[in-house]
């Protein structure tokens, strides 16, 4: 099988793609945002609850996407819960620049992360929109 | 079959394109014609020319290059003329694409023949070019938009479409072919508008390069197209409208090339074609489409016809035999395209899946979004076919779509 579709589909996307983790709606929430991918017609809808300390408490999304949308938004989540938002605005941009192709200069991610699983994307130009949706959505929640 | 395999032959040679190696190494296999067509040698070499030896704006100056751009690009306006068998040149505007036809009618339409309250009828199978024009009436100025429901065959609803009609039904806008199914509009649908009396306007994006149009006999009152889609360049559309209705509705943008006579004080307007033709077109553009045309009639529409609708029944036939593949649309004739879905993969991930194969196939929501809802689906796969493809192309499609499915379902 050709490296692109192995790096880029490695087995951690394959299966959160299939069962996404933390899927649902977060109640109580008090952030949420809707995420949409306008080229294809993907959606999500991000929930999660900030508490007094900013931390992450809890975190969740619905939608509908391909496997990488999916799996984005679901190891998403379970990055981001427990976080400080702060910690989490850095992941947001180290995620970024690693799907970008551009994994030099990352500040909070290293390997040994399952983010790190969907640095194929970047072999894949027209796909980088599915892998940052769920967390434009979340810095969108942030700003909101 | 020999016939195609012939056919193939022939042309294949003229596409430069298809001789590139994907990743290096894959043989490019390009089943994405219906977003935009590969371009033929003799485009891509008189496009050149023209910026070489002839190039300089049109209709505006008495020097030679300005007589040679104008030639072309008139002699250009010939050849769609007689591509759709219009009455006269000044039936021919030259937009920037088929969106620009649609977005040129429902504005100069609506200021001419219609008020709030006045209603037009479209369909759900419509691409968003042909819906959004149309919103804007809706939105800015009250007109009432009807939507003619489809059947499972990928269809118009004949009888649902007649019902639409009122005495305040102006304008009927329809897709000639639709981008998803690859079905043809029943021509019952213009006959019903002729009986009525209401004009209608075809989004021919899809048929102008796969069927033999004559506006006449189709009997149609516009007719939109894009040159990108019929092997010629992007950036030049044509607009076919009676003349009656062009010369009764008002001009679409103001500028230069569009006007008789200029004070301070107002303008008169050109005649046709002109009046529609605001500014500095793209006339290499149109020269390149003009050559497009002369690619298309040099092959013969008989031959692309019966290339194309073999090359998609042999698909269609493939497709249909395996399992885990969903064909929307049910299972009547098809011109050059196909939609379907692999069962519980992705479109998305069957297009990323099949490009490091060298496969180029459209996956999304294809512009029609009311539509992909109304099939209870958020994306579709699509392969669309041109005069270079082959039995062939399609044979290592199917191979590698059965690789795909191994892979997503491992
Ligand atoms: C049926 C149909 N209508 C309209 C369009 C819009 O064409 P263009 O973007 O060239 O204006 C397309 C192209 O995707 C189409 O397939």
């Amino acid at each position: 099988m050709n490296d692109l579709i192995n790096d880029l589909y490695q087995e951690i996307i394959l299966d959160h793609g299939r069962e996404p983790r933390n899927f649902g709606e977060c109640e109580p929430h008090n952030k949420s945002a809707d995420g949409h991918n306008p080229l294809c017609g993907d959606n999500l809808k991000l929930t999660f609850l900030l508490n007094d300390q900013n931390i992450i408490e809890d975190i969740k999304f619905t939608g509908e996407g391909c496997a990488i949308s999916l799996a984005s938004a679901s190891l998403m989540t379970e990055k981001l819960k427990g976080k400080k938002i702060e910690v989490a605005e850095e992941i947001f941009k180290d995620f970024t620049n690693l799907v970008s192709g551009s994994d030099e200069d990352l500040k909070v991610l290293n390997e040994e992360d399952s983010l790190y699983a969907l640095k194929g994307v970047g072999g894949f130009p027209m796909r980088v929109k599915c892998a940052t949706m769920a967390w434009h959505a979340f810095n969108q929640a942030l700003k909101d | 079959m020999d016939n195609s395999k012939t056919l193939n032959l022939n042309v294949r040679k003229d596409f430069p394109i298809l001789s590139k190696k994907i990743l290096e190494k894959k043989d490019l296999i390009y089943f994405d014609t219906a977003a935009s067509a590969q371009k033929p040698n003799t485009v891509i070499n008189e496009t050149n020319d023209f910026y070489k030896n002839h190039y300089s704006n049109v209709s505006r100056g008495v020097h030679t290059l300005s007589v040679e751009s104008t030639f072309r690009y008139e002699d250009a306006r010939k050849k769609v003329q007689k591509f759709l068998n219009a009455r006269s040149e000044n039936e021919i505007i030259f937009t920037k694409s088929a969106t620009e036809g649609i977005n040129l009618v429902a504005q100069t339409f609506y200021e001419k023949f219609m008020q709030k309250g006045d209603e037009v009828i479209l369909s759900l199978i419509e691409h968003h070019s042909n819906l959004i024009p149309w919103f804007f009436l809706r939105d800015k100025y009250g007109v009432v938009l009807k939507f003619a429901n489809i059947q499972t065959s990928g269809e118009i609803d004949i009888d649902h479409f007649n019902s639409l009609f009122t005495n305040k039904t102006k304008i009927v806008s329809l897709t000639h072919l639709s981008n998803v199914f690859g079905t043809e509009l029943n021509e019952k649908a213009i006959s019903i508008c002729k009986d009525k009396n209401i004009p209608i306007l075809l989004d021919g994006c899809q048929s102008a390069a796969h069927l033999k149009i004559d506006v006449q006999k189709l009997g149609c009152d516009f007719f939109v197209f894009s040159g990108h889609k019929t092997y010629g360049p992007a950036g030049i559309g044509v607009l076919y409208g009676t003349e009656n209705l062009l010369s009764e509705m008002p001009p679409y943008q103001g500028g230069g090339g569009m006007i008789g006579d200029v004070s301070l004080e107002g303008a008169s307007y050109a005649e046709l074609p002109a009046k529609y033709e605001a500014g500095t077109p793209p006339l290499v553009e149109a020269h390149g489409l003009g050559i497009a045309i002369d690619y298309m009639n040099k092959i013969g529409f008989d031959n692309i016809i019966e290339h194309e609708n073999e090359i998609t029944k042999y698909a269609f036939n493939k497709l249909n035999e395996i399992d885990f593949i969903e064909i929307h649309g049910g299972d009547n004739k098809r011109n050059s395209i196909i939609s379907f879905n692999i069962k519980n993969v992705h479109s998305h991930e069957v297009s990323s899946f099949l490009d490091v194969e060298g496969i180029a196939i459209r996956a999304g929501h294809h512009c029609c979004q009311p539509l992909m809802k109304h099939l209870g689906v958020n994306s579709t796969a699509r392969l669309s076919f041109g005069v270079y493809n082959s039995l062939e192309e399609v044979d290592k499609f199917v191979i590698a779509l059965h690789k795909c499915k191994e892979f997503f379902n491992k």
